[in-house]
């Protein structure tokens, strides 16, 4: 299972089966490159007896599109697979090594969460029809990314500024306001009128 | 003598033009203060973040979740939210998206786990 305390972009997985380019958009465009040439070297002596029996095939040499992306999201699922386990072995000796406080910090860290109930009625209240599970779960989640994106711009501010946390309302607004100006929180106040 | 500001309050209210919802956010019960000065210091705030702070923070959370909501409704299956259109919105930030994608998978085998557990157990 994928660790929740990652949030780099690598995190999240292509579906595995879908023809279509389904990868996420932050996903270095090198890597499928690299992989396509070896996959290619591999598939000619595999494809070459299936090929005969595909309609999409246009050559001998090359399979079919969807055959040549499905062995890409194979294996690409199978050395993300290994990342993982190496990732989670480097969380368990990093956590092992952790102070009583730093401990604390991270068990806050990983069990805090927006109460459900109280999320699912504020959507509810806004759209006035009732929501799925899912959502609440996924508002939840984006919720506290969200505050988390926060609480650590304001950090650098307190930092930069030469303060000491905690954090004072002036930090939390210079953090907000940082973050609209880099278009990463929500700003309803301008609208961009595109053609006068 | 001039009673335009009867109640600085009531004016707030008209003034965000809100319905019970939005009305006059400092009037409004606070939602989250527990998780979030929890939130708080995992992120990496002092272990008692201030009042205010967190006020701050809970009032930037609902606006968030607000404008999400409103913007969920309107693209897709008009007047309602589901799940495909909080990912539309937030395929443009890696971190949120990948965090969804992440929460959505575990809930799924979760939820096969849960169920082939349940099964064995009703089937003996």
């Amino acid at each position: 299972m994928a660790d929740p305390a990652r949030v780099r972009p690598e995190a999240g997985r292509p579906e595995p089966g879908e023809g279509s380019c389904s990868s996420t958009s932050s996903e270095p465009a090198a890597k499928p490159l690299s992989v396509m040439m070896d996959l290619s070297v591999l598939q000619r002596s595999a494809a070459a007896a299936a090929e005969e029996e595909e309609e999409e095939g246009s050559s001998s040499l090359h399979p079919s599109p969807a055959k040549k992306l499905k062995m890409e999201h194979d294996k690409k699922k199978e050395k993300r697979q290994k990342v993982d386990e190496d990732e989670i072995q480097k969380m368990q000796v990093l956590v092992s090594s952790f102070s009583e406080e730093q401990l604390n910090r991270y068990e806050m860290y990983r069990r805090s969460a927006f109460p459900k109930a109280a999320i699912k009625r504020l959507i509810q209240s806004i759209t006035g029809s009732s929501v799925s599970q899912n959502v609440v779960i996924a508002m939840s989640g984006i919720s506290k990314v969200f505050t988390g994106e926060i609480v650590e711009e304001a950090l650098d501010v307190c930092e930069k500024w030469g303060d000491k946390p905690p954090l004072q309302p002036k930090h939390m607004r210079e953090a907000v306001r940082r973050l609209r100006s880099r278009e990463q929180s929500p700003n309803t106040k301008h609208k961009h009128i595109l053609f006068h | 003598m001039a009673e335009e500001e009867d109640d600085p309050g009531f004016d707030e209210d008209l003034d965000d033009g809100g319905n019970g919802v939005d009305s006059g956010q400092g009037k409004r019960k606070r939602l989250f203060s527990k998780e979030l000065r929890c939130m708080m210091y995992g992120f990496g705030d002092d272990q008692n973040p201030y009042t205010e702070s967190v006020d701050i923070l809970e009032d930037l959370v609902i606006e968030f979740i607000t404008e999400m909501t409103h913007k969920a409704m309107s693209i897709g299956r008009q007047g309602r939210v589901q799940v495909e259109d909080i990912v539309f919105l937030i395929r443009k930030d890696p971190r949120k998206f990948a965090r969804v994608k992440d929460l959505l998978t575990m809930n799924e085998e979760l939820k096969k786990t849960l169920k082939a557990f349940d099964e064995a157990n009703y089937g003996s």
